[in-house]
């Protein structure tokens, strides 16, 4: 079991990564504890399978690692994680095809307060629409995921990939025309 | 009539610019169905979660990022080597592979090579000329090269041949009548 040190454990952000980059023990461990959920489910989502999410999710964290030294509040760490884990799932998904999920990754999803036949019926819905989002063209994924899933602004999407409020919003509208597509009669 | 802009259809699907601002709306099944479409996908796709890992997951992807960050982080302190302006690493090695070839050359003169022309031997001719360091010579070479890891920079490919001795072995006779000068002068700079 990892547990951050406990004089670490009040740091606020700004606080956290002066500690890090002072190289104070347990430091970065604990930021990794802190966004390791964040970081995974974006890598999930973009991927749609646990083991290439569980590869970018540690590339992002290494990545972060390597750049935290250009890391000067600009934004937000979460913003900045994202910005990383965005262009490293980018250049994964640019590099290779990507197996999608298959029924044995959903075993433990939260199955509470729901009848075992709306469960089922929810937990297909939700392969069925993870998987979608994981066959769109990159950039509209992107958007798709930080906008829906993240609840993130369009302005703090178009800071995350470089590009504009209006390009964002009109990836956003073609992911959905797309997602629509690929869902068929599901929606 | 103009459409309403996909940034117009997602602006309204969301909600965050009232229908009454697009008049066209109205007018248009076209755009209408648009915005209709849009807030259906948006509800079909909103809430959908990402299957949760097994509980040991976490700690283990906390423990293959530490182990990632350890075997990145320089465990010699000469790694530090990378952290300085690129301009400076060579820049001081390459004073060191001078300052070394003159240390071993005062201390040793290197026998001429067999079969080696007539320029080698003036070349250690040279190296006689300059005579044995002074202190201060000496101080000043102590200087430069204190803190210089010779298996560092040869490994970070920034030595040539590998070893000062071998630089000084195959500086030739302008190079050294150039590095006697050099040492020289910079004995001289440092107040000798
Ligand atoms: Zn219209």
């Amino acid at each position: 079991m990892i547990t951050a040190d406990l004089a670490l454990a009040g740091l606020d952000e700004p606080a956290l990564v002066e500690a890090c980059l002072e190289g104070r023990p347990g430091a970065f461990d604990l930021l990794v504890e802190r966004h390791r959920r964040t970081v995974y489910q974006l890598c999930y989502r973009f991927v749609g399978n646990h083991e290439d999410a569980s590869d970018l999710s540690q590339d992002v964290f290494l990545r972060a690692f390597r750049g935290l030294k250009s890391f000067r509040g600009q934004a937000s760490l979460s913003t900045w994680l994202y910005r990383i884990g965005v262009n490293v799932c980018l250049n994964r998904v640019s590099a290779k095809t990507l197996p999608s999920e298959s029924i044995d990754e959903r075993q433990f999803e939260d199955a509470r307060a729901q009848s075992p036949d709306d469960r089922l019926l929810q937990e297909e819905r939700g392969a069925r629409v993870r998987a979608a989002v994981a066959q769109l063209p990159p950039k509209q994924r992107a958007t798709l995921i930080l906008r829906m899933y993240h609840e993130m602004s369009h302005q703090e999407i178009a800071d995350v990939l470089g590009s504009s409020v209006g390009a964002v919003k009109a990836n956003f509208f073609h992911a959905m025309g797309n997602l629509k597509k690929l869902l068929g009669d599901d929606t | 009539m103009d459409h309403l802009k996909p940034e117009e259809v997602v602006d309204i699907a969301e909600g965050t610019r009232a229908e009454s601002s697009a008049p066209h709306l109205s007018t248009c099944e076209l755009c209408r169905t648009q915005v209709r479409e849009m807030r259906a996908m948006l509800s079909a796709v909103a809430d959908v979660d990402v299957p949760e890992p097994s509980p040991l997951f976490w700690d283990r992807l906390s423990t293959r990022v530490r182990d990632a960050v350890a075997a990145q982080t320089p465990s010699r302190p000469w790694a530090d080597l990378w952290t300085w302006p690129r301009a400076v690493v060579p820049a001081a090695v390459g004073i060191a592979v001078v300052v070394a070839a003159v240390l071993l050359g005062s201390r040793a003169p290197v026998p001429p090579v067999p079969g080696a022309p007539a320029v080698a031997a003036n070349a250690v001719n040279d190296r006689d000329a300059l005579g044995t360091p002074d202190d201060a010579s000496l101080n000043f070479v102590a200087d430069l090269t204190a803190g210089l890891d010779w298996d560092a920079a040869s490994e970070a490919g920034l030595t040539a041949g590998g070893s000062a001795e071998h630089a000084v072995t195959h500086l030739r006779d302008a190079e050294l009548r150039e590095l006697a000068r050099l040492i020289k002068e910079e004995v001289a700079r440092s107040g000798a």
